[in-house]
């Protein structure tokens, strides 16, 4: 009884190394590496009166985008956020939308 | 002496020919306190990100000032004692700027230091094509 399961699994095992992609397993998903702009540009100091710049890192709801997500370096996103905040001061920038 | 980004906004009620007048008090202050301009650029009338005041968009006028601090202080002072001044604000960008540059230079040096680079990537595109064909009927093979 407890044989089905497992040898369900080793014909799906099969059918993956017929396509020859991927291992036994693991399901792989493919993700883009995420490169931190500033870093990739060699943009060095992030000028808080740029609004083209930082509105990229502000999504809709007009918070900081989180590094996870854009990819940021720590150095890089601590000069974001500096700026982004001088940015919203003078209202370049929103704190928040809606 | 010290570099300054310095960013006033002025109410959309007055005239834009008296929001530079207004500006340009500022701009005295600063000057007559040991101030040397290094740009002057007016950003005009502009949209406000959100709404200060009632206001939904304001004059900007900016500076990058290279001033001792004691006329910054002043100045600002001055902007926050005006009802025509809806916000105002004085950076010190020397530091940061300097920082900049060095960093620049430091991946500049980085760059120099390995002059090999640049050619091998040519290298290995001229090699792809011989491998490439090689690959191709493997592929071809397996998939049948």
């Amino acid at each position: 009884m407890r044989m089905g399961p497992p040898s369900g699994r080793s014909g799906a095992r099969d059918a993956k190394g017929r396509d020859g992609k991927g291992g036994p397993r693991k399901k792989f998903f493919v993700r883009r590496r995420k490169v931190c702009k500033f870093c990739a540009e060699k943009i060095e100091y992030i000028d808080w009166k740029d609004v083209k710049l930082l509105q990229g890192f502000i999504p809709e709801r007009g918070k900081i985008l989180p590094r996870r997500i854009s990819g940021t370096c720590a150095l890089h996103q601590r000069k974001l956020q500096t700026a982004i905040k001088r940015a919203r001061s003078i209202a370049l920038l929103p704190y928040a939308t809606d | 002496m010290r570099l300054y980004d310095i960013v006033v906004l002025v109410t959309p009620d007055l005239s834009d020919e008296d929001a530079t007048k207004l500006a340009g008090e500022y701009k005295k202050i600063l000057t007559d306190g040991g101030a040397t301009i290094v740009k002057d650029e007016p950003w005009g009338r502009r949209r406000l990100a959100f709404p200060i005041g009632r206001k939904r968009e304001a004059y900007y006028a900016y500076w990058q000032v290279d001033a001792p601090p004691t006329a910054v202080a002043e100045a600002e002072r001055r902007m926050g004692l005006s009802d025509q001044v809806l916000r105002h604000l004085a950076v010190r960008v020397d530091e940061e700027l300097k920082r900049a540059g060095k960093m620049a230079e430091r991946l500049k040096a980085k760059a120099l230091k390995r002059p090999p680079r640049p050619p091998s990537p040519p290298a290995l595109s001229a090699e792809s094509p011989a491998t490439a064909p090689a690959v191709e009927p493997a592929a071809e093979r397996s998939a049948e």
